[in-house]
């Protein structure tokens, strides 16, 4: 499938908090790949997890990211797939 | 845009300035949890008063609370007693905070811990366990604990947290009863690769009964565990080189409210500053969490200390740094010394002063404690 098309939701094992200001995902469960670590999200990368769910494709996602914070450019495309990949690989995120 | 990399850093670098905003903005993000003051053993030295006429929480309440302080912005949740594993609804309150995204630390004796429950913690892993140890043998712990069985009991409650690699840290109150076996006590939890603490400061149960305090260890003897022990003997050094820089600068009762972030809740509803001060406290069951809390955080700085506090510009204060809930408890006044914690350090200092503050056998640094530190990922 084109990148593009991919659809992925949020695994029901991890938590997502906002505290002081901070944005944390919290793993609870021992299924998940790297229960030791707590993961703390930007404010893109918080939004980009608010936009996950299995109705949006990744290509929606990055449409999205790329108008509400008025940015475009290769680079930035590159590395809004890649953090999406990066949460599907700690298993954030499933693949729908 | 900033670039959406996971790089790993230290635990502390994400709790540290976590803990320091929380404390700029009064948000309560560390908690303690009373589940019960029941207990299968009977120590000695236990601070938990037995009051089977006043009602636990129940868990549909303890969810509420839950469910409350969370969304008030706690994290770090510690679950304790009593023993809360006496609960019958144990795994469901514990499941229910796992599941709010809380951070969970568990206190127990470790007697309780069955392979199922082992099995359950590591499928739903706590952030650490913490047993207590009584003793290093038979005898001494169950001294200690005045139950038959219950040295075995503990020592298997140990053995299946760690073959299910539970992250597990040992601990004990030195007394009387067990201080022959203090460092036997070390070597069992640094055998078996687990960090290990002890405390010494017995105080009086929380109804005021001074029966535990008969167990104390002799002042001088709770001095020498602690230079003994080389990373508290360097933290006192630090302390006592401060010492001059470190004098009170306001007339708070509770100097540690000046930054509030954390919270306890015992068994029976009541919100506290900390487990030590039972008033002032808030009732749970007739007001939400979050306008206790404000209610705790606005009264909390009010407090006063008396003039003739002589606690207030003692030079040792910090070396000592008294705690008037303690006192309340020991005397009936908050404004007053707890002879047993003064002396030790008079003591302390003297030592500290006749033996010079430079540790023995080099630089110690923190690389021991950097090796507990469980990674965190940040973008």
């Amino acid at each position: 499938m084109e990148i593009h098309q991919k659809r992925y939701r949020k695994n029901p094992n991890i938590v997502s908090r906002k505290i002081a200001g901070n944005f944390i995902l919290v793993p609870i469960r021992h299924n998940l790949g790297d229960l030791k670590s707590i993961y703390t999200l930007n404010e893109v990368g918080t939004r980009i997890w608010e936009l996950i769910d299995e109705r949006t494709n990744i290509g929606k996602i990055k449409e999205v990211i790329l108008t509400e914070f008025e940015t475009s450019g290769e680079e930035v495309e590159k590395e809004i797939i890649g953090f999406i990949e990066t949460l599907n690989k700690i298993q954030a995120i499933i693949p729908t | 845009m900033d670039c959406y990399n996971l790089p790993t850093i230290p635990y502390r670098k994400f709790s540290y300035p976590l803990h320091d905003k929380a404390a700029k903005e009064n948000i309560p993000i560390v908690g303690e949890l009373d589940l019960t003051m029941r207990c299968n053993l009977e120590c000695s030295h236990c601070y938990c008063p037995r009051d089977n006429k006043k009602k636990e929480l129940s868990r549909q309440e303890l969810c509420q609370i839950i469910d409350e302080l969370t969304q008030a912005g706690c994290l770090w949740l510690l679950i304790t007693g009593g023993e809360p594993l006496t609960r019958p609804d144990f795994l469901d309150i514990y499941t229910y905070a796992k599941n709010k995204g809380l951070i969970i630390t568990l206190f127990t004796n470790g007697t309780l811990v069955t392979p199922e429950i082992a099995d359950y913690l590591q499928e739903w892993p706590p952030f650490s366990v913490e047993i207590s140890l009584y003793g290093a043998t038979k005898d001494t712990y169950e001294n200690v604990t005045q139950v038959n069985g219950s040295y075995e009991k503990c020592l298997k409650g140990i053995e299946l947290l760690i073959e299910r690699n539970i992250p597990l840290k040992l601990k004990t109150m030195v007394m009387e009863l067990n201080k022959y076996e203090l460092e036997m006590m070390k070597s069992f939890a640094i055998e078996r690769n687990l960090e290990f603490r002890f405390d010494s400061l017995i105080h009086p149960r929380f109804d005021g009964s001074k029966f535990p305090c008969q167990y104390r260890i002799p002042i001088d003897e709770a001095v020498e565990i602690e230079l003994k022990d080389h990373l508290r003997r360097r933290r006192w050094e630090k302390v006592y080189q401060q010492l001059s820089k470190n004098q009170r600068k306001n007339n708070r009762l509770y100097l540690c409210s000046l930054n509030m972030w954390s919270f306890h809740i015992n068994s029976y509803g009541r919100l506290q500053f900390c487990i030590m001060a039972q008033e002032p406290s808030f009732d749970l069951r007739k007001e939400s969490f979050f306008n206790c809390w404000k209610k705790l955080i606005n009264v909390m700085p009010k407090l006063k200390s008396k003039q003739d506090n002589k606690c207030k510009d003692c030079e040792l204060f910090s070396l000592c740094a008294p705690c008037p809930a303690w006192a309340k408890l020991e005397n009936g006044d908050p404004d007053t010394a707890v002879e047993y914690t003064c002396k030790i350090a008079h003591v302390l200092a003297s030592k500290l002063k006749n033996n010079g503050f430079i540790s023995k056998g080099g630089r110690v640094d923190d690389r021991d404690e950097e090796k507990n530190l469980q990674k965190t990922r940040g973008i």
